[in-house]
């Protein structure tokens, strides 16, 4: 009996498998092959780009669209600006929205129904982009650094959900009891215990906010007018702009157009590069504590 | 713990700053350096491809010459999104540059925000010359209750249409047949066209018959098949949203009759597979790379453009050449006309517009006093003296070629200048001689003189820029033309690839009307009676 | 204030009399260390948010620059009427509803999915290579993914050749009534489900080990334990995810339906907030825009307040 039920198992296990990897390689082709799509069309002619006869392999291999990005001066200005805004942000970020975030997962403190009511609320309404513009202005945020580290998202009420129903469903309330005996106050447990034991929903948290304030591009548009201070998301729009005007030619009277036409989508497609490569770097330093057991792992030693 | 420390700090210097910040927020005042000059601000909302305003030394001059030193924003994307916020905050510099880039509509809504340039007219004797000579321009520039707060520009050398008809003539040879007069003589060249090997490569499938620019939701623009409706006696002017004007009387073609041919006839194409496939969603790029085919090839046979070399590149450019109006048949009316756009190329509202409160408004009145100047609204269109432009020292001049090689007149133009952005007045008696690509280009629109000639330009043109609405009139237009374009924009394009015209077409019309289109109509007429009356 | 001074009192009370109920006001000096801690989220919340909520009003008032956003004429439901009673109402609610409920149906399963199939992989490398690739098109802009659309889809493009192949040629994927939401979708959970999938990710690294062993020890098959440990471990966050989920119905992804609109797919792809932006764009609209915004935003509160309703009396999982 043991051994036939041991090798049925196994059986369904390969069936199993070959269904879970089955489903990863198609996966995988479906995002990948989009993806390898904008890696050779960034150095390939855009006129065969746009005719569909790039597929596999670039065609007409040039680098002038990264030189073309690069070679704007103003470009790594807006790198520094925007590592800036993205570390000295999201570390505000995190410093307001975790602590707040366990708080309201205690379920013994009284005020959470309401204090969670009166976060969510604002996802939902909100004064609009004149109010809170005169409300910046009030604040002599406007054109200063200080509008993209302090604006109406800087608790981002989602994330605050997130981590909330985290710390509600890994920390029991026995656990703070437990600490409480041994005389442990609020501000202990939670930096002592709860924070080593949430790793996961911290990098996670940490790179949402991250990942927003790399891509924010509305609060340089609208609130900032000096060019210096700008991120890097405007400045790559200008360059992408700039050369799209190229491409269209019309009323420009862009007479041989070879240049624009040739180029104008190259850039399209090295801006992406350019403006995401930094994250992807990131992302891989996180993903080591998703992996299986690293909470319970760092509770034992 | 430490966390919590460094916590409560941050958010102390967070409060602190907000704190200090607040106490300092007025320090922007304009001033005066020691020498006089007058320390300003402003926006100009440039061409994406014009270089940095720092580089223009004809800005440099003019600045100096009003005695005003200005820093420059510089804006070329995102306006909208922007000028709100800006606007409903009473943020704005002294000056703000650019086309139309404050609307009527923005005048009336933020009252009190914009400077009254009448009152400052007397510092301006080249804006009171120009109003003098051209008398259309203070209609453009004076609101409705009597104010002016933008100036126009006007800058003459613009043909008379943007959009021309091109054809293959390579291609008409190789297929044996003659230059099409009729709409069923260019059907039957279409055909020839895609059945044959017209372009010679070896490929009888590669033809692309017939393309238009990418047509958009919000209305018709320019390289638009609406220049057909030319045919039928109409003359497309400023027509986007389809109102046009006959013998002093104020129509909307969605709803006659000869809009109807156009999209039957456009259809008969359409089906017959004469028509570019990806009409409907290729983009702009694509639309302009299309036709430029494949080094020697054309893909292209028959399509609209603004200029033969713009349109085609100068390799195919030779093969191409413009056509005149179609007749819709042998016996149908001569009467053709054409796509009458020499307002919008020429003239434009709102180039330049003054805060209220600017602290120096005389010397701010000087520095547009002084882009009004001949010389220098010369250079605002084309560049500087000695680099894009060459004065001969009698009083004339011409204008250069590219001093870049790679770059052609027109991007050239567009880097160097504010261009076609900028606050000017090129008056009629200048001695100018254009580049050649603007030579080229009014040497392309001799084959719609004709067509010209036979239009009243006063009864038959929709004068669209130079009618001034109330603001109440103009929020109940554009709102009931955002509706009526949902409509008629996704009726055009399911009857140009779908069919089916004869059936819908009476329930479209009752549609049209409970929308309210002859209720605009009838909102506008008066309006376009009061400007002939004082054009008179 | 008395009242407040007999709280505390009588709290004081409890602690030799009987256990009264426990009450914001009774439990502040207890929990002081807890309000310490959630202290500067609500200050930050307070003056970013709650502040600029008096523009709200706009949408009752005619904007009046002059007399600043509170001091407009009130104009009540003025702009609510024109809205409900605008020619484009009844498609631009069927559209915006069809094209959310469609994301919410095909997008919503796609990363837990995802996630549990990813959790399955044994081999490290191959885990690491899969995630960080479905998580890449995340990045990529909206205007550039929509231009990507544009060369893929059309009839002359990769994706044009396979319909063609399929027997279905004449059907142009960008400019189709049929195909606009399909391919809205399909490319929305193409862009997203790995990011989305992240959060799952971590919930199931929280799973304890323990669990696992004794699933095994009890003989579990592979699908016995997704379905028995690592599913009820995902629970709470799928559920919470739903429930704001359902607050967007009538919110739709504004920029990148703006840029796949053309007039063929018209019809089906004008939805509230593209309308809202023309109707902005043409004429300064303000306090119609507001009215309008505030219409979808009060739907999809209510829609929150009942979700979560349901929610809390079904699985006891609550937003408050």
């Amino acid at each position: 009996m043991s051994i036939f039920s041991l090798k049925r198992k196994s059986l369904s296990d390969v069936f199993f498998d070959i269904f879970i990897y089955g489903t990863c390689i198609i996966m995988f082709l479906a995002v990948a092959y989009p993806l390898w799509f904008v890696i050779i069309a960034s150095v390939s002619d855009s006129g065969m780009v746009a005719s569909g006869q790039v597929l596999l392999f670039p065609k007409e291999f040039s680098l002038f669209g990264y030189k073309e990005i690069f070679s704007d001066s103003r470009i790594w200005n807006g790198y520094k600006n925007t590592v800036v805004y993205a570390t000295l942000g999201t570390t505000v970020n995190l410093l307001l929205t975790i602590p707040a975030a366990y708080v309201l997962s205690r379920y013994e403190f009284k005020a959470r129904r309401l204090l969670m009511f009166f976060f969510i609320f604002t996802m939902f309404f909100n004064g609009g982009l004149i109010p809170t513009y005169l409300l910046m202005k009030d604040l002599s945020l406007i054109n200063t650094m200080w509008v993209f580290i302090f604006n109406p998202w800087t608790v981002n009420v989602f994330n605050l959900i997130i981590a909330r129903t985290f710390f509600e469903h890994t920390i029991p309330k026995e656990m703070y009891e437990a600490a409480a005996i041994d005389g442990c106050n609020h501000f202990r447990f939670f930096s002592q215990i709860v924070l080593p034991l949430s790793k996961a929903v911290l990098s996670v948290i940490a790179l949402y906010y991250l990942v927003y304030h790399w891509n924010n591009f509305f609060t340089g548009l609208i609130y900032v007018r000096d060019s210096g201070i700008q991120p890097l998301q405007i400045i790559l729009r200008d360059i992408l702009i700039s050369n799209q005007v190229f491409g269209e030619g019309a009323g420009t009277g862009g007479a041989d157009g070879g240049y624009a036409q040739r180029y104008a989508d190259q850039i399209k497609y090295g801006v992406i590069i350019v403006s995401t490569l930094p994250v992807l770097v990131i992302y891989p330093f996180m993903q080591k504590y998703f992996e299986k057991g690293v909470m319970i792992g760092s509770v034992k030693g | 713990m430490k966390k919590f420390s460094a916590m409560f700090l941050v958010f102390g210097i967070f409060i602190f700053t907000l704190v200090a910040c607040s106490g300092n927020s007025n320090e922007e005042a304009s001033e005066e350096t020691e020498d006089g000059v007058v320390q300003l601000t402003a926006i100009m909302l440039k061409h994406p491809l014009t270089e940095s305003l720092e580089n223009m030394e004809w800005l440099a001059e003019a600045e100096e010459k009003a005695g005003v030193d200005i820093q420059w924003e510089e804006v070329s994307a995102d306006w909208d999104e922007r000028k709100n916020a800006m606007l409903a905050g009473g943020d704005i510099p002294d000056l703000i540059v650019g086309p139309n880039a404050i609307t009527d509509g923005d005048f009336a809504q933020f009252t009190g925000l914009f400077q009254d340039l009448n009152e400052l007219m007397e510092h301006a004797p080249n804006v009171q010359t120009m109003f003098d000579e051209k008398a259309e321009l203070e209609i453009i520039a004076t609101q409705e209750s009597g104010e002016v707060y933008g100036l126009p520009k006007y800058q003459r050398y613009w043909p008379e249409s943007a959009t021309m008809q091109f054809i293959n003539t390579d291609w008409l040879d190789n297929v044996g047949m003659d230059m099409p007069t009729t709409w069923d003589e260019l059907h039957e060249v279409l055909l020839a066209f895609k059945e044959e090997d017209a372009n010679g490569n070896g490929d009888t499938d590669d033809e692309i018959p017939f393309d238009w620019a990418p047509v958009g939701t919000g209305g018709f623009g320019f390289f638009h098949p609406t220049v057909l409706l030319g045919s039928t006696g109409i003359t497309p002017s400023e027509s986007g949203t389809g109102y046009f004007a006959e013998d002093g009387e104020l129509k909307n073609f969605f709803m006659d009759e000869r809009y109807k041919e156009v999209v039957v006839f456009l259809n008969k194409l359409y089906e017959d597979g004469l028509i570019n496939q990806e009409v409907f969603t290729q983009e702009y790029t694509n639309y302009q790379s299309t036709a430029r085919g494949d080094g020697d090839t054309a893909k292209v046979g028959y399509t609209y453009g603004w200029e033969g070399t713009d349109r085609f590149g100068k390799a195919l450019a030779p093969q191409y050449t413009t056509m005149e109006p179609l007749k819709m048949s042998d016996d149908s009316t001569d009467d053709l006309r054409w796509a009458y756009d020499n307002n919008v190329l020429n003239y434009g509202t709102n180039m330049i517009q003054m805060s209220a409160q600017t602290e120096e408004k005389e010397a701010a009145m000087r520095f547009i006093n002084e882009l009004y100047d001949p010389e220098t609204s010369m250079q605002v269109l084309f560049g500087s003296i000695g680099e894009s432009i060459e004065d001969h020292g009698d009083g004339t001049f011409s204008v250069l070629p590219p001093a870049d090689d790679s770059m052609d007149p027109g991007t050239w133009k567009w880097t160097k200048s504010w261009a076609d952005n900028g606050p000017m007045y090129i008056s009629d008696s200048l001695e100018l001689e254009l580049g050649t690509d603007m030579q080229a280009g009014n040497l392309q629109q001799e084959a719609y003189q004709d067509a010209y000639s036979r239009t009243d330009l006063e009864l038959d043109v929709y004068p669209g820029i130079f009618l001034k609405y109330s603001q109440e009139d103009n929020n109940t237009m554009s709102l009931r033309n955002t509706e009526l374009m949902n409509l008629a924009m996704a009726k055009f394009a399911q009857w140009v690839t779908e069919g089916n015209i004869e059936d819908e077409w009476d329930g479209y019309l009752d549609q049209l009307n409970t929308m309210g289109m002859p209720d605009n109509l009838e909102l506008m007429q008066p309006y376009y009676d009061e400007y002939l009356s004082e054009i008179e | 204030m008395a009242i407040i001074k007999m709280e505390t009192k009588s709290s004081d009370l409890t602690i030799i009399t009987k256990p009264k109920k426990d009450t914001i006001f009774n439990t502040f000096k207890r929990d002081y260390q807890l309000w310490l801690l959630i202290l500067p989220a609500i200050i930050c919340v307070g003056i970013f948010n709650y502040i600029p909520m008096y523009g709200i009003q706009l949408a009752f008032r005619e904007y009046d620059f002059t007399a600043g956003l509170t001091g407009g004429e009130w104009v009540g439901l003025k702009y609510f009427i024109q809205f409900v009673n605008s020619h484009l109402f009844y498609d631009l609610m069927r559209n915006t509803l069809m094209i959310s409920i469609t994301t919410i149906v095909v997008g919503f399963p796609a990363p837990i999915i995802l996630a549990l199939v990813i959790n399955q992989i044994r081999v490290q490398r191959a885990k690491r290579v899969l995630q960080t690739t479905v998580y890449l098109p995340h990045f990529i802009s909206i205007v550039v993914l929509v231009g990507m659309m544009n060369v893929i889809l059309t009839p002359s493009g990769i994706g044009g050749n396979v319909m063609s192949a399929i027997g279905l040629g004449d059907i142009n994927l960008l400019a189709s009534v049929k195909t606009f939401i399909p391919v809205y979708v399909l490319s929305d959970v193409w862009q997203h489900v790995g990011w989305n999938s992240i959060i799952y990710l971590a919930a199931l690294s929280a799973v304890d080990p323990q669990l696992y062993d004794s699933a095994k020890v009890d003989g579990a098959s592979r699908w016995q334990i997704i379905r028995n440990v690592e599913i009820p471990a995902i629970t709470p966050t799928i559920v919470i995810l739903l429930i704001l989920n359902m607050g967007t119905i009538i919110s739709t992804g504004f920029e990148k339906i703006f840029l796949m609109q053309n007039s063929l797919n018209l019809p089906i792809s004008e939805v509230i907030e593209t309308y809202v932006y023309k109707i902005g764009i043409v004429s300064n609209q303000f306090s119609y825009a507001a009215a309008i915004g505030l219409f979808n935003t009060l739907i999809n509160f209510s829609l929150l307040v009942a979700m979560n309703y349901l929610a809390k009396r079904t699985s006891r999982i609550s937003l408050w």
